[in-house]
């Protein structure tokens, strides 16, 4: 059962701001916060709701770019029509996280600050080159997603911060592929491997194996080497595999991923 | 259903099922998929389930746990929980001076507060009772418990080993032996020391299995490890109490609400008829919640503080509570050249964990089921259930028949193999014949055995994709010796109007009983369903009912219920020739009444009113059912598994995809053929669950993974895309229109099944359940070094 604790529900972006602290927590979807709460891992004497502030949940396009607020919702990602039009990747990533219930409560911006290793957004927001805004009374941040996760459940936001939104340029013009291994509630091994179309070089991650994802960049869909990526990556053993098992699978993804690429079955 | 692509059957809607062996029923409502009474409440989350029942000026109750898997109690600190803000009074063991502090229907060994010493990590130690639940809760880590660690026993071999440390110094005597047999009890009158970790040890031989080993074409040797797991009903544990007056009432989540009146009386001391168990709707029971939980530590919290209690567990908490049997089953089978047994022989060992619960009975109903539907001339059988410092394990849907099969079955795939014998030949050549004895001096088996083989092949056959690279089919039988004891009552009460209330025992779990008994009592008496209503599982005003399990309810508690109707109706006729002055020769029944000789119908209600001579009165018909007449032969009858799938490997990753299944429900008449069917995926499903996905895991001292999450249960999508489910009605059951029970039956076998058909496809045979997709990629690259 949940401990007790305080509710604030603020509607302004700079009230919930000053509420927040060390023991007073950003709340929106709760689909792992809550969780942590009735298994007694975290005690927060202070939700802070932010499902109030307009602000939060904004989608907005420009240009290329698109500016998510950190109380969007994966459901809402996964259905928008701007965002299936503009990123069927990214949609057809939000339309398989977690289960019906964490994507029509959860938030991209409490799926990120959370830290979950086996987040599957968080993965393709890496390869993505993504970057997050964090907030607070007195400043605010951009830090881009690679340098943003740091740990298993571990991020560089302080208490007094707030994630308000999420930056993915050039989205339109990102093509790539997204697949994961899942045998159990989270997914063993999720691995995107994406491009700008206009420019640049492919860039594949692989997460959910270790404590953040790995990151690496080629020319081409087939300038990967699965073996040696598999060799390179950290891995963590648990009940979803053995170390070895890991490795393997992540070298059967990688090389699926390329395959798909090479053959052109991107979104 | 968006996600199932092809069922065969009437799962589809249409209220007639298809394929399968029927007989013309010729009846009005029974052998008709009715709609269930219960199905719109619960769609719409109008159900009242125990945890939604309040009692006014009741308090709350949580339970602090041990920490240690085995240990003294050295002190228990209570003063700083006691003063905790909304805390009412916090109990241990010697709280409960004047108790009898233990309850287990077969070995009263299970503690309700540890006494002297913890036995298990999650072990019930102390119980802070307050006005909430969130005072209770907050209160609970402020009950300081002094330990002194002993040495422990986490797995049955540590048990087992020379030396172990005991889990209990004690030797109790069995209390219930109704079900034991054949096999001798471990405990020994008295209560004396124990010497070592064995709960209960059951043998079964006949013949000479030593002769035959020399005489045979072929000797296989094989083992199975079987995963501990959780049965995972919905609904966690939970019960409120209530004691004033030398009387107690309880409502909770219990499959045996009379079995656990019977525990609580013991444990207070009062008369049958002062204590008082009701079940409202289960959600979900498949074992787990058979015989005593939760229900002492509220009715002591009751006792204790003087006012109503609840308790309500969580998952974590209640799968500390029940799990399941682990085993590790090793199989020798001799066979002559033509593949005909002679000789089988089995070491039986489970993991029974802290407290005996169920599990002599598990272990004996392994035994007896381990071996198959098969002639076996030499056999030899040995089972023992073993304490260890982990969890209690209890019954599990097909009471031992999961173990046992799964390496009884594969052990004969592996001798067909070796034999170059077809998996259904080699069967073929020894399955049983209908009539024929497996166990000696029991009911004969009332199934045709054969036939229900060749309907599953038939299925089996017509999902086979033509590119069988790594994919594989597997089938498998068993037989189970099902129905329990048979000990049943139900009573019918005639209405002014001619409805009818029938009163029964046995619980509505999911399984549909309230939805069977009303269709036996309105095919009876010839009335609309809607005239039917059904009361279960109240202690203190419905018939006795001995337990709802081994897929009793149909064969045992329906045939108390015809029984009780029959008893009605020939009062209503006796009453109805004392009314109208004839000759009762003269009355015969007709729907809804009876007819006279000058064609005029007297209706029930009639009957009643011109009785009793006013608009009042009420019949009412009792029915009962012991070892006499047609249940007087053990088993009441025999539940048979017959299920075969097609699995297809990723050989990459080793994922398991079961592509097809296929089951055939030997139940001798379906009642509610869809509530048959849907029993026989559900039991499928469930097995599959073991055989690819579900095992508790512990760390040491604890699990490590006790919640959703972790434990991965089956879902929509791992459904099969083509599923057959066939019935077999022969009418060769003891039950009404010749009916048998259901609910096991397809859970028996399928992990055999599964096993088999992953074997057939990557060429090498597991040793373990379930199948991880890891483990079947070690089997496939040859890497045995993961456990």
């Amino acid at each position: 059962m949940l401990p007790p604790f305080a509710l604030e529900r603020p509607d302004r972006l700079d009230e919930a701001l000053g509420l927040l602290d060390d023991v007073s927590v950003p709340y929106c979807g709760g689909t792992e916060l809550l969780m942590a709460m009735k298994m007694n891992v975290l005690r927060p004497r202070c939700l802070v709701d932010l499902k109030g502030i307009a602000e939060l949940g904004r989608l907005d396009w420009d240009g290329d770019d698109v500016l998510v607020g950190g109380a969007v919702t994966h459901a809402r990602l996964a259905t928008d029509d701007d965002v299936l039009s503009g990123s069927a990747l990214l949609a057809s990533v939000e339309r398989r996280v977690g289960n019906a219930r964490v994507r029509s409560q959860g938030s991209i911006g409490g799926n990120l600050c959370f830290a979950e290793p086996r987040s599957d957004i968080a993965t393709l927001l890496c390869a993505m080159e993504a970057s997050v805004t964090l907030q607070s009374q007195t400043d605010s941040r951009e830090v881009a997603m690679r340098d943003f996760l740091i740990g298993a459940y571990e991020t560089v936001r302080e208490p007094g911060e707030l994630l308000v939104n999420v930056l993915i340029p050039k989205v339109r013009r990102y093509r790539g592929v997204y697949l994961k291994y899942q045998y159990s509630e989270r997914p063993t091994v999720g691995v995107a491997l994406v491009h700008d179309e206009a420019e640049g070089p492919w860039r594949l991650a692989v997460g959910a194996v270790g404590e953040i994802p790995l990151v690496l960049e080629a020319d081409s869909p087939s300038g990967f080497d699965p073996h040696a990526v598999a060799e390179s990556i950290d891995l963590v053993e648990d009940l979803s595999g053995s170390v070895e098992y890991k490795r393997h699978i992540v070298e059967v993804y990688v090389r699926r991923a390329m395959q798909l690429a090479i053959q052109g079955d991107s979104l | 259903m968006a996600d199932v692509g092809q069922i065969s059957s009437s799962l589809d809607g249409s209220g007639e099922h298809g394929q399968g062996a029927r007989q013309e029923s010729g009846h009005a409502y029974v052998g008709h998929s009715v709609l269930r009474p219960d199905l719109l409440e619960k769609v719409t989350g109008a159900a009242v389930y125990c945890v939604d029942l309040r009692r006014s000026g009741s308090a709350s109750a949580k339970i602090v746990r041990s920490t240690r898997a085995h240990a003294r109690i050295l002190a228990i600190d209570t003063d700083a929980a006691r003063s905790a803000p909304g805390v009412v009074a916090v109990l241990t063991c010697d709280t409960l001076t004047g108790l009898c502090s233990r309850f287990g229907h077969i070995v009263a060994d299970h503690e309700i507060l540890a006494n002297g010493k913890v036995r298990y990590y999650g072990e019930p130690v102390a119980l802070v009772v307050a006005e909430t639940e969130a005072a209770a809760a907050d209160a609970l880590e402020l009950v300081q418990v002094e330990y002194e660690d002993l040495p422990a026993v986490i797995t049955a071999e540590d048990a087992l080993a020379a030396g172990a440390v005991l889990v209990h110094e004690v030797d109790l005597p069995l209390l219930d032996v109704d079900n034991l047999s054949p096999g001798e009890g471990a405990g020994s009158p008295e209560g004396g020391p124990r010497v070592d970790n064995v709960a209960h040890e059951v043998t079964l031989e006949w013949g000479d299995v030593d002769a035959a080993w020399e005489s045979a074409a072929v000797v296989v040797e094989s083992s199975m490890h079987f995963p501990m797991l959780y049965a995972y009903a919905m609904e966690p544990y939970n019960a409120i109490a209530s004691y004033a007056n030398g009387r107690l009432e309880v409502d909770s989540t219990a499959q045996h609400p009379f079995m656990v009146r019977d525990d609580l009386a013991r444990v207070f001391g009062l008369p049958l008829s002062a204590v008082t168990v009701r079940a409202p709707y289960l959600g979900g029971g498949y074992g787990s919640k058979s015989y005593t939980k939760v229900e002492p530590l509220a009715a002591v919290a009751s006792w204790h503080v003087g006012r109503p209690v609840k308790l309500v567990l969580d998952v974590e908490e209640s799968i500390y509570t029940t799990r399941v049997d682990s085993a590790v089953v090793k199989v020798r089978s001799a066979l002559d050249a033509d593949g005909r047994f002679i000789a089988r022989e089995f070491d039986i060992v489970m993991d029974s964990g802290a407290y005996a619960d169920n599990s002599p009975l598990v272990i004996a109903k392994s035994v007896n089921r381990c071996f198959g539907p098969y002639r076996v001339p030499n056999l030899r059988v040995r089972g023992r259930s073993i304490y260890t410092n982990t969890s209690p394990a209890s019954s599990y849907r097909g009471f031992g028949a999961p173990q046992g099969v799964l390496a009884g079955e594969t052990n004969l795939e592996r001798a067909a193999e070796e034999l170059g014998i077809d998996s259904a030949e080699i069967r073929r050549r020894n399955l049983v014949q209908p009539g024929e004895e497996i166990l000696q001096g029991k009911r004969g088996i009332d199934a045709d055995l054969p036939a229900d083989l060749e309907m599953l092949l038939s299925a089996l056959k017509m999902g086979e994709p033509s590119n069988t690279k790594w994919y594989g089919v597997g089938f498998a039988c068993s037989a189970s010796d099902a129905g329990a004891f048979p000990v049943s009552t139900a009573a019918v009460r005639v209405e002014t109007d001619g409805s009818v209330i029938v009163l029964s025992g046995s619980t509505e779990m999911g399984q549909g009983s309230r939805s069977l008994l009303g269709q036996i009592a309105a095919e009876e008496f010839g009335i609309e369903l809607r005239q039917v209503a059904v009361r279960q599982s109240d202690t203190g005003s419905t018939a006795y009912e001995r337990t709802t399990g081994a897929s009793r309810t149909t064969t045992l508690a329906g045939l108390a219920l015809q029984r009780a109707c029959a008893d009605a109706l020939s009062k209503m006729r006796a009453m109805a020739a004392e009314v109208e002055n004839v000759d009762i020769d003269t009355i015969t029944q007709c729907p809804g009444g009876f007819s006279l000789e000058d064609n005029r119908i007297l209706r029930y209600g009639e009957i009643v009113k011109k009785w009793f001579g006013a608009s009042a009165g009420e019949v009412t018909g009792v029915g009962t059912v012991r070892r006499s007449g047609v249940t007087k032969q053990m088993p009441p009858f025999w539940e048979i598994g017959m299920v075969g799938v097609g699995c297809r490997i990723d050989p990459e990753t080793g994922a398991v995809t079961v592509e097809q299944l296929a089951t055939v429900g030997d139940v001798g008449f379906a009642i509610n053929p869809q509530a048959v069917e849907a029993q026989d995926l559900g039991a499928a499903t469930q097995g599959l669950g073991l055989s690819l996905f579900e095992e508790l895991i512990y760390d040491g001292p604890q699990v490590v993974n006790p919640n959703l999450v972790d434990y991965r249960i089956p879902r929509m999508r791992d459904l099969p895309s083509r599923i057959d489910l066939m019935l077999a009605e022969r009418r060769d059951g003891v039950g009404p229109y010749g009916a048998k029970g259901s609910g096991e039956g397809s859970l028996n076998p399928i992990a055999a099944a599964v096993v088999t058909a992953v074997a057939r496809a990557i060429g090498r045979w597991p040793d373990r359940i379930p199948l991880t997709p890891e483990r079947v990629w070690r089997l496939i690259s040859d890497r045995t070094d993961d456990e």
